[in-house]
């Protein structure tokens, strides 16, 4: 009987070597978009000349990141998944599946995520949590409005990108998504300043991928208004989810395609749970502080 | 000849983004409160589907035909009417609900808005045959750059709303307009071009074909 050794490195499943090797060049990719680095220049730029004096409020300053590494990197990486339309009939004859080839194009957004985290560091730095600009929520709640403003959207919008870049053909549809989510936000913030004890206006304002959770009246006080941040941040995170089953979807076959069906709608049903407790949980009214 | 160039255009993306627009702009005159916020938004979705006019995806058959650029130019400019329609749609309901904005302005500011889009489309439109999802990006984010940036606002004004600050409105938009004039002219004639610019769009790392050789 003889055994046959062999040496040097563990052997690695080559799956995973093809998705690392992919997500790696999809990743230098995005970093190299003109549009994505505009926004990263402009973050850094608004973050290191911080918010200035007399603020009164932090939503003048908070929304930056969601807008341009949120907004601006879904269309960064909606054109990032279209350019490779072009070469999809060589590309779709490699041994790698579309799938694989989409998650690695989601794992891109893990760039943003990580800009949207030293975000968030530095603008705790410009404005401690124990600040009063933050309104009546606990230290906890604070963070969390934090986190849903600023990191989570960073994450969710390059998502949210490749998901639109994998299923919608017309090249426009990611600057006017982007244009119809922003009116959208718009619409239901000034529908909260003129209705804040509505609970409808509360579920209306929290069904974005971005909410304002804080108003205030010329420096009078800062009003926090209905709503849980922390459920709100499982109610992006469930949308993140969907946003990567959608674009997984394109493409894939037999089981797989199943299984990402049934994971789409467990993901749908936990969304609208923790709208639902997103929108009832927190203040029940809004509170001035 | 008419008829066929008008049928080759990108009419899905354009009425498509201009029906998006009415429907941001419906949203502006029914809720007055957000009115300056959606109107400008609407704007912008309508400069966006002008740069889809000019989209020709056989533009290197097309491009060597007889039929010049400005005479097929020309013609496609006819489809700006759609978003100018359904611009028009939008102030009127938004009158018909009551809003008080200076008209003249405004009316100014949708036909700048549109006619800032087909320049872009047009300066596109020299470096490929498809312009419009390039142009309608850059447009957009130059024409939303003063309501994402309020340290922009404070210099410039795109639309006429009541705030402090900045260039007026009217005086942006007839800058605009002669500005955009000048490059619809230069761009469609093709001369006096930047040298980096070329008339056709052939790539830049492939300057010549592959010829065969007769045996």
């Amino acid at each position: 009987m003889t055994t046959t050794l062999t040496f040097g490195p563990p052997a690695t499943s080559p799956g995973r070597a093809t998705f690392t090797a992919l997500a790696i060049r999809e990743t230098r990719r995005l970093v190299l978009n003109p549009v994505f680095l505009f926004a990263v220049a402009f973050i850094v730029f608004a973050l290191w000349a911080g918010p200035g004096t007399g603020q009164t409020e932090i939503d003048t300053f908070n929304p930056y990141p969601a807008i341009f590494l949120g907004g601006f990197g879904m269309m960064a990486t909606y054109w990032l998944t279209r350019s490779m339309r072009g070469s999809e009939p060589v590309v779709g004859v490699t041994p790698v599946t579309r799938p694989a080839r989409t998650a690695a194009l989601c794992a891109v957004a893990l760039v943003p995520f990580a800009c949207g985290c030293l975000a968030l560091l530095r603008f705790v730095q410009l404005i401690p949590v124990s600040s009063p600009l933050y309104g009546p929520f606990s230290p906890s709640a604070r963070v969390a409005v934090l986190v849903g403003q600023i990191v989570i959207p960073a994450l969710g919008g390059p998502l949210l990108g490749v998901a639109l870049g994998r299923w919608v053909r017309f090249p426009g549809a990611a600057f006017v998504l982007f244009l119809l989510l922003y009116g959208w936000v718009s619409v239901v913030t000034i529908l909260s300043m003129s209705h804040a004890n509505s609970a409808l206006v509360a579920v209306l304002r929290l069904f974005a991928p971005f909410a304002f959770f804080t108003s205030t009246d010329s420096g009078v006080g800062v009003t926090a208004w209905r709503g849980s941040p922390w459920f709100f941040i499982g109610w992006q995170l469930a949308l993140c989810a969907i946003a990567i089953l959608v674009a997984l979807l394109r493409g894939a076959e037999g089981r797989v395609r199943t299984r990402i069906i049934r994971a789409l709608g467990i993901a749908g049903v936990a969304a609208l749970i923790l709208l639902v407790l997103a929108a009832l949980g927190g203040f029940t009214h809004p509170l001035t502080a | 000849m008419t008829g066929a160039v008008l049928r080759a255009g990108a009419w899905p993306a354009v009425a498509g983004v201009s029906g998006a627009a009415v429907v941001v702009g419906g949203c502006g005159a029914a809720f007055p409160a957000a009115a300056t916020l959606l109107l400008p938004i609407c704007f912008t979705l309508l400069a966006a589907a002008a740069a889809f006019t000019l989209d020709e995806p056989a533009s290197l058959v097309v491009d060597v035909t007889p039929t010049g650029p400005v005479r097929r130019t020309g013609i496609r400019a006819v489809a700006l009417l759609a978003p100018l329609a359904a611009g028009t749609l939008v102030l009127l309901a938004a009158a018909v609900r009551g809003l008080a904005l200076p008209w003249a302005s405004v009316g100014l500011a949708l036909l700048g808005n549109v006619l800032f889009g087909f320049a872009a489309a047009c300066v596109v439109r020299t470096r490929t045959g498809e312009p419009g999802a390039a142009a309608g990006t850059a447009v957009v984010l130059v024409l939303m750059a003063p309501s994402l940036v309020p340290q922009v606002a404070r210099f410039v004004r795109t639309f006429p709303a009541p705030g402090a600050g900045g260039l007026s409105p009217d005086t942006v938009w007839w800058t605009v307009l002669a500005v955009c004039a000048v490059a619809i002219t230069v761009s469609v004639g093709g001369r006096n071009l930047p040298p980096w610019i070329s008339t056709v769009p052939i790539s830049r790392r492939r300057r010549s074909y592959p010829t065969v050789q007769p045996p």
